[in-house]
């Protein structure tokens, strides 16, 4: 096998490798900026520079040369070369700045051009403590600076779009957000203009970047040249706890982080998975972090009079809930599922009508045709509609919801904004009991009788099965009114929260909703009814799926964690659905 | 060195009026070459062809001196892609004015020479790409391709032969880095004219990703004489290792400047006094710039016995470029001259890579510092520093090109610097 030397180790390595990807990959480090896995070289920034050479082989016995004290023979290349555009070859010998004062300095004499005319803004910019510019300043670069004359000024905040914002002193010019456009969203939006020291990133004239995923341009963004136009000013990274989760804006199920402080979602960024959404999302997914924080139904409300809702205690929400059970028969409940919840929560709202004799809940798919595109945005408008189909809900259309509420007395609807996505109208069911059990305010909630607030996405784990059929979950990201995250081992912890009091600037009340993972109300309204129904926590409904249900069979919390989700054979499940 | 120069005969832009017209340059045996091919295709088969024009080791006149037929043979066998001929017609180094000769006196020549070049290639399409603000030229020239093609040298089969080549002139709009040969490949693919990562070289992924060769206009012109009068012929012309005849462009501070055509390895005190007329106002020559403006500066001292060919100007300290020589008097100020030099280089830098980007800047600002009487001594270890930061650091020359000038100009007239710098406040022992 070809093998190369790199800081006087030996590798083997197979096919097609360029150094600095090989090397990264062993867990070593090069300074880099303008390379990124996904897209194209241009090996432009100049820092990821290696002093490379070739040892050389005898052509005939194909053995190394040796100088006259026993050690290879090594030819090396007069120039240092790239890193990133350096392709591996057999005997090839690298030294990084581990290694090589050369290398050392020359990526040190990099950092120095690269710094003489960035704003060294830092205190203010965004990108701050998450900036590779600052952080390889940091590690490799000069101290001090020799620059003492003026530098270049260029245009700062410049709104290239509806939701990127430019400083063009800030950037170096590494060209990922122009390549981004070029290769990955294919909008060609971007380009470099200008010459020299004076270029930076643009749009053509009059254009404006309103690529549908503009804003991973900010991640990718090496400085704080780029920012999102929305978050730009909010918040520092290092206030932030970064909890992995899903995208529930669409079918995908794109892999990202939720950023919180004071239980407030403040922005959402891409999670790598080669599988799903490799380091992408759309913006639409991104905008989604209002949802958590606004608009949310806290403490359960109660219709007392037509047009007028209140709030309640969770004790009468659970007696009017129980005596409008207790008064009808099973018949009588249209029970809705949905693709917009979890599987978890489907299961157990489900289960918990089949206990009491109902039959399997209804759902209907939330699909628009033509939305998607053949990337990361879907038709399909929720992140979980194969996982109704997984648990044998009764997947029907907009009359099978309809008919199922003509001939009810009381409709119970999980999480679906149904009068808001026009399956059914406030009319249909303004004669009708109808229970809501919702994370946000919506006209079927303003439509009902009884709203259950409960928790959505960021504050509970659950799993999700997109549309390809790989189930993936979430983590609790932000806490309730009746969660702590120092007592849930779900939730990431960050500093502030370690150190941080009830007195401290950053805990408000305020942020935590008063709302209850769909289980854990069914629990209290089970032990109120006398029904057989009790599950501490999502990981024990998971634990039952995996028993029951044949395509999760094997496959844990765990598991998922470790494989970024887990395909499911889904084709398998659309055949027991026909 | 050349000694009997003052016998020679113009070759490439010979003394014949109207020779940009097709007629005319047919009636002085234009076109013969390419003729002689066509109609000896075995004894002039393509791999004949760049034999003959390797063993005539034609160093490509774009500057950087390789052998022209050597390039040729990189190109790989023909396959179902399209293949390239891109002739560099982008002069644009200050000091460099040469090809616009050719363009505008002797434009079939080169046409001829490009033909047979594409010949020996297997090129179906050839693009000239020359330098925008030269648009007088381009019109002159595009008027002979159209002659070309009705008088059936260019198009579909060529003089009855099958051969299909075509022709497109461009032209660039303003930058010299699609002078870059790279970079000129992306401008001729209607992009940003940023250089190319090499490997890939451009025979195996050129235009469009296609094999592609890129020649320089003068080298081009060449080829017609070595068809015609053989390797051996053209190996004695010249010194020894640089052959052929050389288009001087001579400007600066002499009586008469201009283009002029004499063999390589012209001693460089005749060019200037007696080609050039000598300086101007009988002043003393204070330096030269032998090849374009990033060519390093050699000091009047360093020119003796010097002659115009690779090896005679690296011994010297420099290089022979694109034989744009500046001849600078003793009255040139030396640190305006850098600066100016400084100048070029960071408003032409494509911006691309790092330390050209962000040096070529640095070293300006620096030098209109010192200029402005406002630098001080370390200013020049400073720049000094930088240029070892730049060269060979980035992905196309124009760094060296940018840091040549300023480390060779400091160290050959570093007394001319350090009195422009303020004095040290400090007492010294």
């Amino acid at each position: 096998m070809p093998e190369v030397f790199i800081d006087n180790e030996r590798y083997e390595f197979e096919g097609d490798y360029m150094a600095l990807q090989f090397i990264l990959d062993l867990g070593k480090e090069v300074p880099f900026f303008c390379y990124h896995p996904s897209m194209s070289i241009p090996a432009n920034c100049r820092q990821c520079m290696v002093k490379a050479g070739q040892y050389i082989k005898d052509e005939e016995t194909g053995e190394y040369e040796l100088d006259e004290n026993g050690e290879r023979k090594i030819r090396w290349f007069p120039k240092m070369q790239t890193s990133c555009a350096l392709k591996l070859s057999d005997g090839m010998v690298i030294q990084t700045q581990e290694t090589s004062e050369e290398a050392e300095r020359a990526q040190k004499d990099t950092l120095e051009f690269l710094l003489i005319n960035h704003p060294l803004d830092c205190p203010i910019c965004d990108q701050a403590g998450e900036c590779p510019l600052q952080i390889q300043t940091y590690k490799y670069g000069p101290e001090g600076s020799r620059f003492e004359v003026k530098k270049v000024h260029k245009p700062k905040r410049v709104q290239l779009g509806p939701r990127v914002t430019l400083d063009a002193e800030r950037c170096i010019n590494c060209t990922r957000c122009v390549r981004f456009a070029e290769e990955i969203s294919e909008t060609n939006q971007l380009t470099i203009v200008s010459r020299g020291d004076k270029n930076y990133p643009m749009t053509a004239p009059s254009e404006t970047f309103d690529d549908p995923y503009s804003l991973n341009t900010v991640d990718i963004c090496p400085v704080g040249a780029l920012t999102s136009t929305d978050f730009r000013f909010k918040a520092r990274v290092w206030e932030m706890n970064q909890t992995p989760s899903i995208d529930i804006t669409n079918g995908k199920g794109c892999n990202i982080d939720l950023w919180t402080r004071d239980n407030e979602v403040l922005r959402i960024t891409p999670r790598h998975n080669p599988e799903v959404n490799d380091y992408w999302m759309p913006d639409e997914g991104r905008e989604a972090f209002e949802q958590f924080n606004k608009n949310r139904v806290s403490r359960p409300s109660i219709t007392l009079d037509e047009n007028n809702q209140s709030n309640t205690s969770w004790n009468n929400a659970v007696e009017t809930f129980a005596e409008i059970l207790e008064a009808h028969d099973p018949d009588q409940l249209a029970v809705f599922g949905t693709p917009h919840a979890s599987v978890e929560e489907n299961y157990a709202f489900n289960k918990f009508f089949n206990l009491l004799g109902a039959s399997n809940a209804r759902f209907t798919p939330h699909i628009i045709p033509g939305y998607g595109d053949d990337f990361l945005i879907t038709d399909d408008q929720a992140p979980n509609t194969n996982g109704c189909r997984l648990i044998n809900l009764e997947e029907t259309d907009d009359t099978g919801i309809q008919s199922a509420v003509t001939s009810a007395k009381v409709v119970i609807i999980l999480s679906d904004d149904l009068v808001g996505r026009g399956v059914l109208s406030a009319d249909d069911l303004a004669d009708r009991y109808t229970i809501s059990l919702a994370t946000n305010q919506s006209d079927t909630t303003e439509a009902s009788d009884l709203v259950i607030p409960i928790t959505c996405v960021a504050e509970h784990a659950a799993s999700y099965v997109n549309i390809d059929g790989r189930i993936q979950r979430s983590f609790p990201a932000k806490e309730t009114k009746y969660t702590n995250r120092r007592l849930n081992l779900e939730m990431s912890e960050g500093r502030l929260d370690r150190y941080g009091t009830n007195f401290d600037n950053w805990v408000n009340e305020e942020h935590k909703i008063d709302c209850l993972p769909v289980w854990e109300f069914l629990n209290h309204l089970g032990e109120r009814i006398g029904l057989e129904f009790q599950y501490d926590h999502s990981r024990a409904i998971f634990d039952e799926m995996s028993d029951r249900i044949d395509p999760l069979k094997g496959i844990s919390y765990e598991r998922m964690d470790e494989e970024l989700g887990v395909q499911l054979p889904i084709e398998q499940q659309e055949v027991t659905q026909a | 060195m050349v000694e009997d120069w003052k016998s020679y005969e113009p070759l490439i832009i010979p003394d014949i009026p109207n020779l940009h017209r097709i007629e005319v340059y047919e009636e002085h045996d234009g076109y013969r070459a390419f003729r002689r091919i066509l109609d000896n295709p075995e004894e002039w088969s393509r791999t004949n062809v760049t034999n003959e024009v390797k063993a005539a080791n034609i160093r490509g006149r774009g500057g950087a001196g390789f052998n022209a037929g050597l390039k040729w043979s990189f190109m790989p066998q023909p396959d179902e892609r399209p293949r390239y001929l891109a002739c560099n017609g982008d002069e644009s180094e200050p000091g460099t004015f040469k090809d616009r000769n050719i363009f505008e006196f002797n434009p079939h020549l080169f046409i001829e020479g490009a033909l047979i070049a594409a010949y020996a290639m297997s090129v179906d399409v050839i693009y000239v790409y020359i330098r925008g603000e030269y648009i007088d030229w381009v019109r002159i020239f595009e008027k002979a391709v159209e002659e070309a093609y009705e008088k059936g040298y260019l198009g579909e089969d060529i003089l009855g032969t099958g051969i299909d080549i075509e022709m497109y002139t461009t032209y660039g709009a303003g930058a010299y880095i699609c002078g870059e040969e790279t970079g000129m490949l992306e401008s001729l693919e209607g992009k940003r004219g940023y250089p190319r990562i090499k490997p890939p070289f451009p025979a195996q992924k050129g235009l469009w990703g296609n094999p592609t060769t890129i020649n320089n206009i003068e080298t081009l012109a060449n080829v017609p004489l070595v068809i015609n009068n053989g390797a051996d012929w053209y190996q004695s012309i010249g010194a020894e290792d640089h052959n052929g005849p050389v288009l001087y462009g001579i400007s600066g501070h002499v009586n008469k400047p201009g283009v002029y055509e004499y063999p390589a390895g012209m001693p460089v005190e005749d060019l200037i006094y007696d080609v050039a007329g000598g300086i101007r106002g009988n002043k003393e020559l204070k330096a030269l710039i032998p090849g374009g403006t990033s060519t390093p500066v050699l000091r009047a001292d360093q020119l003796e016995g010097v002659s115009m060919d690779s090896n005679s100007l690296r011994d010297a300290g420099s290089m022979m470029g694109t034989a744009g020589m500046v001849v600078l008097d003793e009255d040139t100020d030396m640190v305006d001259l850098l600066w100016r030099i400084t100048h070029f280089f960071h408003h032409e830098s494509c911006g691309q890579c790092t330390p050209c980007r962000e040096g070529t800047g640095w070293l300006e600002k620096v030098l209109l510092k010192i200029k402005n009487g406002e630098g001080e001594i370390k200013d020049l270890d400073l720049l000094l520093d930088m240029t070892t930061q730049m060269e060979g650091r980035t992905i196309c020359a124009l760094a060296d090109a940018a840091a040549w000038p300023v480390r060779h100009t400091i160290n050959r007239f570093r007394d001319e610097f350090e009195e422009r710098c303020k004095k040290s406040v400090h007492a010294v022992a």
